[in-house]
């Protein structure tokens, strides 16, 4: 017994000690509550201090003034829930304190996957975070509990792209900090390997079909190396690619529309390109992103967060980045794409007036503040809204921005729009590829589902707020 | 002959069984010492290609390892005592003595575990906010005070126990606290043995309501931890591997520390009564 005792302590000695020598940087989060206390102490030396400094005000239009006080001076403690982002976050409450040594700002981390479980129960209540993190695919769960934004509607507008699209009943409880969409990734070895310079970047959906040929390798019937795939992103990929010809996602009483010439169109083009152009195949693995990092596709159309997950998992991967490619070769074309807002904080409607006080203070801030909006933007891989950023060198310099900065504004987001969207366009995708199904009658199918789904469920389309919305 | 023959043919399939249980582990073992982009990689081997520590070492990187470690680590302790001391002091009033509505007492606690714990959580969650215990221990530890299959297992385990033993102890002078202390405890340690590891490992494993009712990172449990190595569009399995390796192996000394006991415990408590 006690050699078995032994040998267990033994070997949690040594896991624990290769786990010992990793170092927590947490520096700012632990010793957060121990500097607001010290500097709680000093309220009065700081405010004097502040004053003489005369600390710049931030913001375009929308202004934050941080001479002025918050909570009268006094202390007061906020909790912020989040389930990403969390250094960008914590840097961003480091700031807000050292201005507002007086407020503390508790910044709670917890798993995606069960935020969305946790945040509905814990806003029902007086002790909810007065601060959070917020998707926009939650919105339904989430805005009963929401406290809409003490911001003029005029200022957020002047300073942020497509805030009207948040616009509910004359407020705005959240709007977007950023936005993800679609790009096109190459492998750069393969393009190199298959004799494509950059003047072959495909600008139209027809040139991709012709450098994926070049791109794909066979080895008799068999497929080597797939120059397009779209396994697992088929819904993903197609939903807004319609915006190219003139087509929107819903009609203009709420319901969808999917099998329209437009989104035949589309589909038909991708279907082809298994099918016709032998560019890639259906059994080609089940998935895009994982076949591209292993090195097994040349080209794929994925959204802003696949980036960090190459960067991360794939990192011997050599890849590049394009806008995604359009159908014709007219430049003046409706919309690119669609995209999805990384949504802005929320604030509780059930906290303390003075938490609630606090925390609309926060969010002014986290808006007015152009660096955490770069930070955030760069992080997430996604366009910041607020326009004047779209300069930036950190904007400039990354590869998914970049690719998207020439034209952002030609993107459209056509709502919180409801997973059976998505889930429907996902079988008819597989009834295409797998179960012989016709283009026509899978987007029927799909669109009948989706529009029977819609008609239990509250949902208000707003690509009529699109800038060129037609 | 036949004999050692149909032995050892139970013995070779128990072997491939007992493989074929610790063939997924092993695996994750083997690939919390790989790379993620070699756990993602199209050509897999069991063993690591580039031994890494890292996952090991940035362990902390996701949240604090060491903290959710032991917390988890003193809640288990802390339930799984207050458990085992509760299940056998109510296990031996329940076979032992004589009182009305004995019966019925233990048919109410048996009815406790025919009831789902999903259909309770939602009443617990509100009684315990309106009580004021959010993000407190006492969130985790009062609800599970008592246990209705420890205090089966030690009613049934304590049955065996010859009342002579008892009346002898009486007659000796002995008090019943004494009797508890002295002779029922010893007694039943194979089957506080059992219930101990099961509790131990209930608890260590419990991920919804440490992560419903615990708010503050510095009290969050290994559990709720090791999910946040799954972000919303991808998860670090190295790291994830290597903390889930880590975090079985007070459950692993658990286990070893009371299994001869523990199957001499589940034995007993099945055939007495």
């Amino acid at each position: 017994m006690i050699k078995k005792i032994l040998s267990v302590l033994l070997i949690s000695a040594m896991l624990f000690s290769a786990v010992g020598c990793g170092k927590k940087e947490t520096s700012s989060k632990d010793n957060t509550n121990d500097s607001a206390k010290e500097t709680q102490m000093d309220t009065v030396d700081k405010k004097e201090e502040k004053e003489d400094k005369k600390l710049e005000v931030l913001g375009d239009t929308m202004k934050y003034d941080p001479n002025k006080e918050v909570n009268d001076g006094q202390p007061i403690t906020i909790d912020f829930w989040t389930w990403d982002f969390v250094d960008i976050y914590q840097n961003l409450i480091d700031q807000y304190q050292e201005i507002h040594p007086n407020v503390t700002i508790n910044l709670i981390e917890t798993p995606w996957s069960d935020y969305w479980t946790k945040l509905p129960l814990s806003l029902n209540s007086k002790d909810s975070p007065a601060v959070f993190a917020i998707h926009n695919s939650y919105h339904d769960n989430l805005i009963n509990y929401m406290a809409p934004y003490d911001i003029p509607l005029e200022e957020l507008e002047a300073d942020f792209l497509n805030v009207d699209s948040h616009l509910i009943d004359g407020n705005i409880y959240y709007m977007d900090y950023a936005m993800m969409t679609a790009n096109l990734y190459y492998n750069k070895d393969m393009w190199q390997a298959a004799g494509l310079t950059e003047a072959d970047f495909p600008k139209t959906w027809a040139d991709v079909a012709e450098v994926a040929k070049k791109l794909t390798i066979k080895e008799g019937d068999q497929l080597v190396q797939a120059g397009f795939n779209y396994n697992g992103t088929f819904n993903q990929m197609v939903l807004g690619l319609n915006y190219q010809l003139d087509q929107n996602l819903f009609n203009e009483d709420g319901t969808a529309t999917m099998n329209n010439e437009a989104m035949n169109k589309v589909v038909q083009y991708f279907v082809d390109l298994y099918r016709k152009d032998g560019v890639g195949s259906p059994d080609f693995g089940t998935s895009a992103g994982e076949s591209f990092g292993q090195g097994q596709s040349a080209m794929i159309v994925m959204w802003g967060y696949y980036y960090n997950q190459l960067i991360n998992d794939y990192p011997d991967v050599k890849f590049g980045i394009l806008e995604v490619p359009k159908f014709s070769e007219d430049e003046d074309i409706y919309a690119y794409n669609r995209y999805n807002g990384e949504s802005s904080l929320g604030i509780s409607k059930n906290v303390s007036a003075e938490a609630q006080a606090v925390a609309q203070d926060f969010v002014r801030f986290s808006l007015a503040n152009d660096e955490f909006l770069v930070n955030y933007s760069v992080r997430a891989n996604c366009f910041p809204t607020k326009l004047s950023l779209a300069n930036r060198p950190e904007i400039l310099e990354h590869p998914v921005l970049s690719a998207l900065a020439p034209n952002i504004d030609r993107y459209i987001w056509p709502g919180t729009m409801p997973s059976t969207v998505e889930d429907n366009m996902k079988i008819a995708g597989e009834n295409i590829l797998y179960n012989g199904m016709s283009v026509s009658d899978a987007l029927a199918q799909a669109e009948a589902t989706i529009n029977s789904d819609l008609s239990n469920i509250d949902f208000v389309p707003v690509e009529n707020m699109y800038k060129y919305a037609k | 002959m036949k004999v050692k023959v149909s032995k050892f043919i139970l013995n070779m399939a128990l072997l491939l069984l007992g493989i074929l249980t610790l063939i997924p582990f092993i695996w994750m073992f083997f690939s919390s010492f790989k790379s993620n982009a070699e756990i993602k990689s199209l050509y897999q081997t069991f063993l690591p290609k580039e031994f890494t520590l890292e996952n090991y070492i940035t362990m902390n990187d996701n949240f604090n390892f060491v903290r959710f470690f032991g917390n988890s680590l003193f809640l288990s302790i802390t339930v799984t005592f207050i458990i085992s001391c509760t299940s056998t002091i109510a296990g031996f009033v329940l076979s032992k003595y004589q009182f009305k509505g004995r019966n019925l007492i233990f048919s109410f606690i048996m009815g406790t575990m025919m009831i789902p714990w999903a259909v309770t959580i939602i009443p617990k969650y509100s009684i315990i906010r309106s009580i004021g215990w959010m993000d407190s221990y006492a969130a985790i530890i009062v609800p599970v005070l008592f246990s209705g299959f420890g205090i089966f297992m030690l009613r049934q385990y304590c049955m065996g126990i010859p009342d002579e033993l008892l009346e002898a102890a009486r007659i000796d002078g002995a008090n019943e606290f004494y009797i508890v202390g002295n002779i029922v405890f010893p007694l039943c340690r194979n089957a506080i043995s059992s219930i101990a590891i099961f509790q131990f490992l209930w608890m260590w494993e419990d991920y919804l309501w440490p992560f419903i009712v615990i708010n503050s990172e510095e009290k969050q449990v290994l559990a709720v931890g090791l999910k946040m190595f799954s972000g919303r569009f991808s998860t670090n399995y190295g790291g994830l591997f290597a903390a889930t390796a880590v975090s079985i192996i007070p459950v692993i000394a658990v286990y070893l520390i009371f299994q001869n006991r523990f199957v001499d415990g589940i034995t007993a408590s099945a055939v007495k009564g």
